[in-house]
Parts: C-alpha cells; structure tokens; sequence
C-alpha cells in the first residue's frame, strides 16, 4: 500500500500542476467567450521549451544557471513535506516554519538569478517580488500559526493529519485560515489582482520581469517550478476548506482523496474567474489587498486565542 | 482648401506667429517645414474661419533663430526640418537628430534639393540620389562633430536609475526607443526616441505620378488609411476648382467614420487589456472586428485601402447599405453593453482616475490634438471647422471633458465612439445617387499650393503639397496628429508611476510610422 502511495504522488506531482493550469487557462478562454487553447497546452509547451536551445548572458554567474534547477529540487521537496492533497507519502514531519521559509528560500534564488541578469526589468522586477513578499509574510505565519496553537503542534501532517480530531469542529479558524492562505497565495504566485501573469508589458510585471532573461530549458523548469508551487499553495488553501465542511471528516480516505483532488481543480476555475473579472490593482493600492490576507490571518489568531 | 501663401520674413518669424495666433481665438500653429531647404514653411490655421495662411520665409545661411524658445510646438518640427533639409535652428533648447538615426552621413539631408536642378522631374527623379551636401559648410549642418551622436538626457543623484525600454517591444506593436530614469517606481523623466520607421514616405510621394500617390499617402500610417487617403485626396482636389459628387463625400464621411469607429473601440479594448480586465478586451477585440467588416462592406477592404481617391470614391455598390445599417444596429447595441460594463467596474475607473495628466495650457503650448486635447477642454475637432466629407456641415459635437488624464480621454472616446454610430447611421440613410467619381485632369496647375485638414481619428491630420512650373508636386508634406502628441506623453507620465506607463502610453493611442513616416 505504502509503495503504491509513493509511485501515484510521484506521478501526481510531475502530472498534476500543468493540468490545473490548462484547466485555469481553458475556463478562462470560455468566460471570454473564447474556445482557447486545449487543457494540455502547458505540457505543450513545457515539451517545446525543454527542446529548445537556451540562450544566456554572457554576464551572468553559475547563479543564474542553476538557480532554476535549485529551486525545483527546493519546491519537489515542499511537495513532498506538505499535504496539499490528502495522500501524503510518509515522510518525516514537515515543520510549518520550514516550509514557509523553503518557500522564502526558492524566492531567494529566484531573485538572485534576476539581479546576476542584469537586465533593468528583472531588477525592479526582482524589487516589486521582495516588496510584496515581505508584506504577505505575516498572512501566511498568522494562518498557519493558529492552525497549530489549536493542535498544540508545529508539524503539518499531524495538524492537517484526518486523525487529529481536535482541530475538526472548528470550522471558522479552517475556512478564514483558508481564505487567508488563498489570498496570500494570489500573491505569492504573482496571479490577478497582484499581477497579470498574460501580460506582455515588461513594465507592469512582477514575476514575469524576474524571469524575462530565462530560456529554454532553463525557462521550463523556472515555469514548471511555479506550476507545481501553484498546485502546493492552492492545495493547503483547498485542504483548510474542504476541512471547514464537516462532511469531510466523516467519509474515508479514498473519497477524500477524490474530494481534494476535485478541490484543487475547482481552485484554478474559481482564480480563472477571479481573473476574468477583476481588474490588475495599482501599485500602491497593493498593500490594502495584501492587508485583506492579513486580516484573515488575524481573525484566526482570533479565534485560535478564544479557544485557547 | 486653398491657404493664402505669404511671403514673411524670417527675422521675428516667430513674433509674427504669435501674434497672428493671439489675433484669431481658436486659431493654431499648424506645421513647420520646408519645401527644398532654401526657405521655412510656416501653416497657421485660424479654425473658427475655416481659413489658413501659408507663410514662406526665406532662409539664409542655412540657419535661423529657433522658434522654440517661445512656440514650444515647433520644437519636433525644427527637429525634424534640421534631419530632412539640414537647416540649423540656431539657439534650440535640445537640438537632436529626431528622424535619421546614426547610420546616416552627418552631412545626408534627404529632402534638400539645393543642387538637385529642377525638382519633381518625373523622369530622371528615379535616379536621382540626394545630395550630400559637400559644397555647403560643413559645421553649419553638425553640431556634434563628424559621426551622428544622440545623447540622452541624464539625469543623475542617488538612487536614481536609468530604464531602457524598446525599440523592439513584446506586443505586436511598432519600434520606438522609451528611456526613463526612474527613482524607485516613479518615473521622473521620459524621453522618447523615435525614427526607427523612417520611410520617407515625403520624398516618395514628390517622386510618383500624383494618380499613383494616394496608395503611398494612405500608408503613411496604415491604422489611418482612410483619413490619409482623404487628406491627400482633398489637397489634390484643392488645386483644382471642382465640385466632389454628393454620393462621394458622404461616402468619404462614413469610411472616416468607420474608421474611427474601429480604432477607437479597440483602444478602449487595449486600455482594457492593459488593466487586465479580460472580458472588456475580449469584447472590444470583437466589436472592432464587426465595425472593420463594415468596411469592408464598403469597400471590400477591412481597412478601406484604396477607396478615397482624388475626385471621389472607388466604385460602390449600393445593395450593401441594408446590410450595413443591420450591422451598425447590432453593434451599437453590444457597445452599449460593453460600455455598461466598464462603467459599471469601479476597480478599472481607479486605475485611471487622476493618472498620466495633462494640463490644459501645457496641451495648449505643445499644440496637443485629438482625442488628448479634448480629454483636456481644449475644444478643437477639425470636423467642426475644415471642409472634409461632409463636415463640418454635419459635424457631431465635441466630446469634451476636463480633466486630462487616462479616465478623460477615455471618456471622450466612448462619447466619440457614439457620436460616429449616430454619423454613420444617419448619412446612410442619406445616401441616393450613383455618380461617385469625376474625372481629373492628368497635369496638376503649376506653382500651386494644396491643403488639407482632416480629423483623422487621432487629430488633426494635414497634408500640405507644393507644385512646381510644370504641375508636378515639389514637395508633399505631412503632419500627422502623433507628431504633436508623442511630447505629450512624456508630460504625462512625469512623477507618475512606472507601472502605469503602459496604461498611459495606450491612453494616448499614438503612431509611430505616422510620425517618423
């Protein structure tokens, strides 16, 4: 049983993410009255990228070249730590401090990578992400933070863990801890309203100015890196919702399975809708969206301290 | 149109401008150029008497007193004047080469004729090349030494940084060179360098047939084939004394109008796609698909190329009226929609509330036209004052608005937007007779001056030509509305956000191969 976990998450983690954004990027063709692209477009093109030559700056240090791998191998570990779908291999115990910061660290490198470029897009490109990563910070430790007060842990699989009863009739401290983490997830993953990830215009962007010098092979794994960070991110954040619904502790695994799967697509179509109808916010109107996910993570310190 | 050619002396040219302009209210400075390097050509244009005067100053030395300093309009054209004719305007605040880009000769003039013999000679004009001006001194024509050289403004203190964008840009749009020095995320100068489409469309038009010219005019900026092509039309018909078929300038009225029509929507689209508000582009890149088909209706081409022609319109079948009233029923109800939509959407009205603004007098100083200057309260559409198609007889009203910044304009052009439905519905209607095109003679009147003035869908488009002794053109000048607009974006942008450049620069919907032409 154990080995067949291991070989579907595996498969799930290679599989999964560009899916979720076919499915994103599909329901968003559809709202626009569009056909668009097939669900299978970002395989595609990943396909196209890993066999295309890669061109690179002859300015640039070993920083740029292997930050996209160290990423990826940072992210594929995450993926591994943390239960964003309900079969988790078993694997040691994932701290949530550190999973925040391996995700720090993967941003880290990434802006390093942009600034060893040298190109002015990938600077104030690489300013805007340390900008807003460093006010969305606080969101994501108050969900997360009083997710474990009320477990009396810090390790995610036991927090997350169907088992651990005394976390399944707060259903108020799971669904604000999800809106929160959703939130600050359009943030870290530079989606609409932070930033619009279709744009062409290098001087609107914020994740895509970092990355504008990457190609090739180089620029696949950058991309797949950040496929499979969406699917982790939208995962926890589906994870905490499904688990404000109190029909979710009552069925068995195999449904549950099933039920998160499901709730990771219905993550994509509901950003897909997002992004259909809202409209990119100004720069200096950011850090009032920002404060809405802190909010969040503010009203489950709330609620986490009244239960004491 | 006929302007009234003056002979003015060039000393205190610039004093005479002003105070022509200061004698007239309403009345502008329409464009500066010269028509073989030997003299400055100065168009003044006094709207509210639908009239114009054509100034030639005699240049000597090839140099005079800027007129910058104190007309801050003529800043691009001395520019300009200064890489076409090699003629230096002495004391210019920022003197640099705006056009011909640094792989030219220093000393490469292309429109300066001195030593070329007779100009406008159909026959040997082919092989002629332009001159190199080595019998004129040389210091005179370059400044900054043997090689061209373009020197950015710097600007320079801590924490400020320099942002090179372009000329090669993401989106399928045309070259142009953005350098802004930024501190932080504000911009706090723009300065733009364009030419990089550099055709020289002028030069081509004073070398062709006249009969063949209107297919090289209407490319002087393709989005705006149509107004081109009328431009160049009308200043052809203005050298003779005749009268336009009635079927012809209302047709001429509706492709115009369809014109403006259809950029219009998809700049609203794009101002739509720049805020990333999906929906609103996806329904603009559609609507502005079903108004290019109503060109074609018209004219079998999508952007009615080689429709106008001098004397009229190419032939037209009138079986395609009903449909197109049909057609421009049904859009007008989907812009109508989408117009709720974006009215309706609060987060995009912020996005350009009090963003990339222009006041009014800078407008007013820099000669801003279109839809920018309207979007300031500058009241100026040629259609109210200069005789093209059906106008200004029929001319809808000014949209107007206050307070020039993305919001204005882009409310001046949904109101222009409307106001073209309303014009093409109802000269549609109007539409009874088939004689659609004379006949014009095939030698042009000698020593003649031509002149048109059409509000393209950018502004104010003029197409002013010269005739030699023998009826051919000697020289055919255009000024397209962009010219005067591109410095208004560098104001606009000043002390804003980078961020929101794209959302501005769009705003301004401006052409480059009409300015560099």
């Amino acid at each position: 049983m154990a080995i067949f976990e291991w070989i579907s998450f595996v498969a799930v983690v290679f599989i999964l993410p560009p899916l979720v954004l076919g499915v994103l990027c599909k329901t968003k063709a559809r709202l626009q009255n569009r056909i668009g692209a097939s669900i299978f477009q970002p395989y595609f093109d990943l396909y196209k990228l890993f066999s295309k030559g890669e061109t690179v700056s002859e300015v640039t240090s070993w920083i740029f070249r292997n930050a996209a791998a160290i990423n990826f191998a940072v992210v594929i570990v995450v993926a591994l730590l943390v239960p964003w779908l309900t079969f988790k291999p078993a694997f040691v115990g994932a701290d949530l401090i550190l999973v925040i910061y391996m995700f720090a660290l993967t941003r880290f490198f990434t802006v390093l990578a942009a600034l060893d470029a040298g190109s002015a897009f990938s600077g104030f490109g690489a300013s805007r992400e340390v900008t807003m990563a460093m006010l969305v910070e606080p969101a994501v430790i108050f969900c997360f933070a009083s997710l474990a007060c009320v477990a009396r842990t810090s390790d995610l699989s036991v927090i997350f863990s169907c088992d651990n009863f005394s976390l399944s009739h707060n259903n108020a401290l799971w669904l604000m801890a999800g809106l929160g983490l959703f939130l600050s997830s359009l943030v870290e993953l530079s989606r609409m309203p932070v930033d619009d990830p279709t744009t062409h215009l290098e001087l609107t962007m914020v994740h895509e100015a970092m990355i504008l010098e990457n190609s090739g092979p180089n620029l696949a794994l950058v991309l797949f890196t950040h496929y499979l960070k969406m699917c982790i991110l939208w995962g926890i954040a589906a994870q905490c919702f499904l688990r404000s619904i109190s029909y979710f502790w009552t069925v068995g695994p195999l449904i549950q399975g099933a039920l998160s799967l499901g709730a990771l697509f219905c993550m994509g179509v509901i950003v897909a809708i997002i992004e259909g109808t809202l409209v990119k916010l100004r720069w200096t109107k950011l850090p009032q969206f920002i404060a809405f996910a802190v909010a969040m993570g503010l009203f489950c310190v709330l609620i986490a301290v009244m239960r004491g | 149109m006929k302007p009234v050619v003056k002979d003015v002396n060039i000393l205190g040219l610039a004093n005479t401008i002003k105070d022509w302009l200061h004698a007239r209210t309403g009345a502008r400075f329409g464009l500066l150029t010269s028509i073989d390097g030997k003299q400055l050509v100065t168009l003044v244009l006094d709207p509210k008497a639908s009239a114009a005067e054509c100034w030639i100053s005699e240049v000597s030395d090839n140099t005079y007193k800027t007129l910058t300093t104190l007309i801050p309009q003529s800043h691009w054209f001395e520019r300009s004047i200064y890489d076409l004719f090699g003629i230096v305007p002495d004391q210019h605040p920022r003197l640099k080469h705006i056009l011909l880009h640094d792989e030219y000769e220093p000393t490469f003039h292309p429109l300066n004729w001195q030593e070329m013999g007779k100009v406008g000679d159909k026959t040997d004009n082919r092989k002629k090349t332009p001159i190199l001006s080595e019998t004129l001194s040389q210091e005179k024509f370059v400044s900054t030494g043997a090689k061209r050289e373009y020197k950015f403004l710097q600007v320079r203190g801590e924490g400020i940084y320099e942002l090179p964008v372009g000329p090669i840009h993401a989106g399928v749009i045309e070259p142009g060179h953005f350098r802004f020095n930024c501190f932080g995320e504000t911009i706090l100068n723009l300065e733009i360098r364009l030419g990089y489409t550099h055709r020289g469309v002028e030069k081509r038009l004073t070398e062709i047939h006249w009969r063949k010219a209107s297919f090289v005019a209407e490319a002087a900026s393709t989005d705006t084939a149509c107004a081109n092509a009328l431009a160049h039309a009308i200043a052809i018909e203005s050298l003779f004394d005749l009268e336009i078929p009635a079927v012809a300038q209302a047709l001429r009225t509706v492709a115009l109008e369809i014109e403006r029509l259809a950029m219009h929507i998809i700049d609203v689209g794009g101002l739509c796609g720049d805020i990333g508000f999906s929906a609103g582009a996806a329904a603009a890149g559609c609507l502005r698909g079903k108004a290019l088909r109503m060109g074609q209706m018209l004219t079998g081409s999508r952007f009615m190329r080689g429709f106008i022609l001098p004397g009229g319109v190419r032939k037209f079948a009138h079986q395609h009226i009903a449909s197109m009233q049909k057609n421009m029923q049904d859009l007008r109800k989907e812009l109508d929609e989408l117009f709720e939509l974006l009215a309706e959407n609060q987060a995009a009205r912020e996005r350009a509330e009090k963003i990339g603004v222009i006041s009014k007098s800078l407008a007013e100083e820099f000669g801003v036209v279109g839809v920018t200057a309207r979007a300031c309260g500058i009241s100026y559409d040629c259609r109210q004052h200069f005789p093209h198609g059906l106008y200004p007889k029929i001319a809808p009203p000014i949209a107007l608005q206050k307070g020039g910044d993305i919001l204005a304009r882009t409310r001046v052009r949904i109101a222009e937007i409307r106001r073209s439905t309303d014009v093409i519905e109802s000269v549609l209607q109007s539409i009874t007779g088939s004689e659609h095109i004379i006949k014009l003679s095939n030698d042009l009147p000698a020593n003649q001056t031509g002149l048109a003035v059409v509000e393209a869908f950018r502004g104010e488009l003029i197409h002013l030509l010269f005739t030699d002794g023998k009826g051919a053109i000697k020289r055919y000048a255009i000024k397209d509305p962009s010219f005067n607009n591109w410095t208004a974006i560098s104001i606009a942008i000043r002390n804003n956000l980078i961020a929101d450049f794209p959302l501005c620069n769009k705003s301004l919907a401006l052409s480059y191969s009409g300015n560099d032409l």
